[in-house]
């Protein structure tokens, strides 16, 4: 016990100073040079075992629930599938059709014809509880191919783009943070626009819009593939309001991201066919794929 | 005597693991503004039982957990942290003797301290804007500091760590 009483062998205040000197340093390392990129993909590797406990008691949950869900719910379930797949399949066949003839038309103005994309789904395991930054996390990572600046979408349109990857898990940017920026083009009237996240879910901001401009609310814009990340013509917000307050350089104009960025759970990974890294998948997905019908080349 | 040592160490390492687990996990988006700092508690609780074990450093390393699992920049945290353990590591011996309500309240405190000094990093480094409600876990940790005392000390009693 004695020991114990004069237990300061080094002053609190030097460990403080220390303490502080070496988080300074990090944070000039990180912030000002970026030199931590390497070291953080290691570091997101060593805590990526924490990510997976966190979401096991919402997995087994959601087990659980599956596992009593009436018979006749899953019945139901299953018919309701099966139409939307259908519908989808419909929807598919017209979409193929215009692949080929684009392609044709494309090939006649003697342009390159556009690429066919790989997708690998994708769970978020993890949403950042630090409200200053709209991250999630997903669970794949190098290991299954994935890229730092990788596009990421759902179902409805573009979520982000990976700003980390360690082995198992990689860290996705949302369009809506504050510090991410993407280019778009609105649909009908083909100006271009770039779409800044605020720190909101629900809002995007556009900026340097001009008084004069055509756009209006309720225009939506897609991705124009113009700063190399992401690629063209995927739906990213929709124009919800348009303030034209004259006494300010710019139009101010605010946009609603097409998804549901405060809601997302399923991701998809995009790359392109001629990219560095390609998707690696495991064995069984493979099977899975080999079995589909292939798709028409051309 | 040497595994004991290292059992000691581990149950530390253990709950301060678990409370980066509770930091990270899911929930609904209503309570998510709610969430408690539980890495901050815990570490105050052991700095306030255990200040020989835990200090300044073990702080700032917690901070630095935090800071990978939030993907926020690395160090904001970590000095935070360590702000915020110096006056608990410094007046260890009077917090003990304080009520639980009363510790309540210095948690609160302290937790507000801790937020303040990231949001002042993530300001002047990173311009983000003012939300109030990311000082609302001050509240919720206070509210359960209780209960987060009498656990660990539960633990600290049964495993006999000194």
């Amino acid at each position: 016990m004695s020991s114990h009483l004069f237990l300061q062998r080094v002053s609190l205040k030097t460990r403080l100073t220390l303490a502080l000197l070496l988080a300074f340093l990090l944070i000039f390392a990180d912030h000002r040079l970026g030199a931590m990129q390497p070291i953080r993909a290691f570091l997101n590797s060593v805590v990526s075992p924490v990510q997976y406990l966190a979401v096991m008691p919402e997995q087994a949950l959601d087990n659980v629930i599956s596992q009593v869900q009436s018979r006749r719910r899953i019945m139901r379930e299953n018919t309701q599938l099966k139409e939307d797949n259908l519908l989808l399949q419909g929807q598919l066949q017209r979409f193929q059709f215009l692949v080929r003839e684009n392609d044709r038309l494309r090939e006649l103005l003697a342009s390159d014809s556009r690429e066919e994309r790989l997708r690998m789904v994708a769970e978020v395991i993890a949403v950042d509880s630090d409200p200053f930054s709209h991250q999630v996390v997903v669970n794949k990572g190098t290991r299954h191919g994935v890229y730092i600046g990788q596009p990421v979408i759902d179902a409805d349109g573009i979520v982000g783009q990976v700003a980390d990857v360690g082995v198992t898990t990689a860290r996705v940017i949302l369009i809506s943070d504050q510090s991410h920026a993407i280019p778009t083009r609105a649909e009908l009237s083909g100006i271009r626009v770039i779409a800044q996240g605020v720190g909101d879910t629900a809002q995007l901001e556009l900026m340097h819009v001009p008084h004069s401009t055509e756009l209006q609310e309720g225009d939506v814009l897609f991705s124009s593939g113009l700063g190399g990340v992401f690629p063209e013509g995927y739906p990213v917000a929709r124009i919800k309001r348009i303030t034209r307050d004259e006494s300010l350089p710019f139009a101010q104009v605010s946009a609603a991201p097409i998804a549901n960025l405060d809601r997302i759970r399923m991701l998809l990974l995009l790359w392109d066919s001629s990219s560095e890294t390609q998707p690696v998948r495991s064995e069984a997905e493979l099977r899975e794929q080999s079995q589909r019908p292939v798709e028409e080349q051309n | 005597m040497l595994t004991r040592r290292i059992m000691q160490r581990s149950i530390i390492l253990i709950t301060i693991v678990l409370s980066l687990i509770f930091a990270v996990m899911p929930i609904s988006i209503q309570v998510a503004a709610w969430r408690p700092e539980w890495p901050l508690l815990v570490v105050i609780y052991w700095i306030i039982a255990l200040p020989h074990r835990v200090n300044i450093g073990y702080a700032a390393a917690v901070g630095l957990a935090v800071d990978i699992l939030l993907g926020s920049t690395l160090g904001f945290h970590a000095a935070a942290y360590a702000l915020v353990a110096y006056p608990a590591a410094q007046y260890y011996k009077r917090i003990r003797n304080f009520s639980l309500s009363q510790q309540a309240l210095l948690v609160m405190v302290l937790v507000f301290l801790g937020r303040a000094i990231v949001y002042l990093f993530e300001h002047y480094l990173n311009n983000a804007p003012l939300m109030l409600h990311y000082f609302w876990p001050a509240l919720s940790s206070a509210i359960f500091w209780p209960w987060v005392f009498l656990v660990l000390r539960k633990i600290r009693r049964s495993f006999q760590l000194r």
